[in-house]
């Protein structure tokens, strides 16, 4: 029997999306880690004595990246597991997906709505950061204005880089996150997993340099194919190439934004196929 | 001439679960086979384990089967487009406490394609009709049990389905609510709409099916028109006034002298629940506890 079929349907995922993103602003979670990462980058020119030798607005910025990449990292891989499974456990799943409804919907939407909450999180502590770095500069300005002769110092469209191309890598993590959430049948297990993974692909470069060259060729082959497995979330730490040089380079901020949507594209993909299999 | 296409075919139906990671499998539907035809209010009946729920989620493409074929008006129930015309009400439901009841069924609404003009005269209309538009502006983690089954049916009727799968509506619902539900259950019919309805209730499910099916562990045990499966074909029942003991013999007499007997002589009852909804107000209707048990408002069970 011939039958209309059903397109996948942008409006749908942004259906799910949106309603994701109610669902996690009105999470205590979610207020509770803005307000202690807004409150740790606001704090940070109360500490600007324990500079450890750097400038003092350089402390602010990597006091405050510290912040976002810290509780963002918690935050992503929290929220994301817990949205997905108040779905499963609340069974509002069940209502939702015996609708029209493709399971590539579900999960990309899912995955959007996340990546939105993370938007809101990266811009407010992104933004708060540099209206402190704008504030502390111009005071330094007036105070030492033999420093400033050729203006500002701090270049905040490469900030405002490096707080989007953090933004993305979050998304990656978000995608892992909903890739182990789509086969995993508890969110404990999906959240300790999530932290693990997060761990090696900040340390995997390590073993990497360290094992990549050795003589044992399976050896190397194996640290390579697991290089290329998890992504490498060191390339995303640019802040420090920010007031060097020429500053941030724009093909490699594109080329690292293109990593990350690459490997979102994947790892959803991914997520998809294991979810269309999964028994609700 | 083709052949009407059936609501729900299902054919062979075998469903499996592993148990363990050694490969035990759990065997939870075995073989089912059944038909419901369309316009049909259609009872799956069985104890807890007996494969009730999974064969509903199998219907709903929830589920794959490990065997078998399963169609919705003639459409493989593994794929999206079978679902465009099925709406479903899960047990007990829990929707998202933080949307009022009409934000909630609009989301269904415009998940099942519902837009423009159509989305917002449709979402009242549901609402309306379930009763809720007192209620409808208020958020879904405030309602009752039986507020949440009713709205939990608006947003399965929202885009106006053919086939309507309500699983345990009646579940921890109260007499009045569960009547409520029964109430909508046969409007549906009415509206030519196809029912398939689980329930423990068996009462409840007498009352509104045409058929039923009775499953236990995984296999169908009996299928057939509720006036089948539970009327008694050879015996009748005649209610009247009471009659003295003089008179009982008289009749005893009379009937012995053509060949039949008067088997039992009792006194018919009220069903509970029928008792209970007399008495108990009830939103728009009158009624409450002036209404005795010997008042008309108890319809007395025609079973002596």
């Amino acid at each position: 029997m011939s039958v209309a079929s059903v397109p996948f349907s942008f409006s749908r995922l942004s259906l799910i999306a949106g309603n994701t993103f109610l669902e996690a602003v009105r999470q205590k979670l979610f207020n509770f880690l803005l307000l202690l990462a807004v409150g740790l980058v606001a704090s940070a020119q109360f500490f600007r004595e324990f500079n450890f030798g750097s400038s003092e607005l350089k402390f602010i910025s990597d006091f405050g990246f510290g912040a976002l990449i810290f509780f963002g990292s918690a935050l992503t891989i929290a929220t994301t597991a817990q949205l997905f499974f108040s779905e499963i456990e609340n069974r509002t799943a069940l209502t939702l997906l015996a609708k029209p409804l493709w399971r590539a919907e579900f999960v990309f939407g899912k995955f959007l709505g996340v990546f939105a909450v993370i938007g809101v999180f990266c811009a407010l502590t992104i933004g708060l950061m540099m209206a402190l770095l704008w504030h502390r500069e111009g005071q330094l300005m007036n105070i030492r204005p033999e420093d400033f002769a050729n203006g500002r110092l701090i270049a905040y469209g490469d900030l405002l880089v490096v707080g989007v191309l953090q933004w993305l890598k979050f998304g990656v993590l978000a995608a892992i996150v909903l890739l182990i959430a789509s086969f995993s049948n508890t969110n404990l297990f999906t959240v300790v997993t999530g932290f693990f993974v997060l761990v090696i692909c900040h340390l995997q470069y390590l073993a990497r340099d360290a094992w990549g060259n050795v003589d044992n060729a399976v050896l190397g082959l194996v640290v390579r194919a697991l290089g290329f497995i998890f992504p490498n979330f060191q390339l995303f730490n640019l802040a420090d190439q920010i007031g060097q040089g020429s500053g941030l380079s724009p093909v490699v901020a594109l080329q690292v934004a293109g990593y990350a949507v690459a490997y979102i594209g994947v790892i959803g993909g991914l997520a998809v196929y294991s979810f269309r299999n999964r028994e609700i | 001439m083709s052949q009407p296409v059936a609501a729900i075919s299902i054919q062979g139906l075998t469903k499996d679960f592993s148990v363990t990671l050694r490969g035990v499998k759990l065997r939870a539907v075995d073989a089912l086979n059944l038909e419901v035809a369309e316009g049909q209010v259609y009872g799956l009946l069985g104890p807890n384990g007996s494969g009730k729920s999974t064969t509903i989620k199998i219907i709903l493409g929830l589920l794959d089967a490990t065997v078998g074929d399963v169609r919705v008006f003639g459409v493989p129930a593994n794929r999206v487009e079978a679902r465009r015309n099925v709406g479903y009400l899960p047990e007990a439901p829990y929707f998202y406490r933080y949307l009022s009841g009409r934000e909630l069924v609009k989301f269904y609404a415009r998940v099942c394609g519902v837009s423009g003009s159509r989305l917002r005269t449709r979402v009242d209309e549901v609402i309306d009709w379930v009763g809720l538009s007192g209620a409808a502006d208020r958020r879904v983690g405030t309602y009752s049990k039986g507020m949440l089954q009713r709205i939990g049916l608006a947003q399965a009727l929202v885009h106006d389905p053919k086939l309507i799968v309500l699983d345990e509506p009646t579940a921890g619902v109260d007499p009045v609510g569960s009547a409520e539900m029964c109430e909508l259950i046969l409007k549906l019919k009415q509206q030519g709409k196809t029912v398939l309805i689980t329930s423990h209730l068996l009462a409840q499910i007498e009352d509104v099916c045409d058929r039923v099916a009775i499953l236990d562990r995984g296999k169908l045990i009996v299928e057939g028109s509720v006036l089948e499966l539970v009327g008694q074909r050879d015996r009748q029942a005649l209610i009247v006034d009471p009659l003295p003991e003089a008179d009982l013999e008289a009749l005893r007499g009379w009937l012995a002298a053509r060949g039949h007997s008067l088997n039992a002589v009792e006194q018919p009852r009220a069903r509970l629940d029928q008792l209970f909804l007399s008495k108990v107000s009830r939103p728009g209707r009158p009624g409450g506890a002036s209404a005795g048990v010997g008042s008309n408002e108890v319809p007395l069970d025609a079973k002596p």
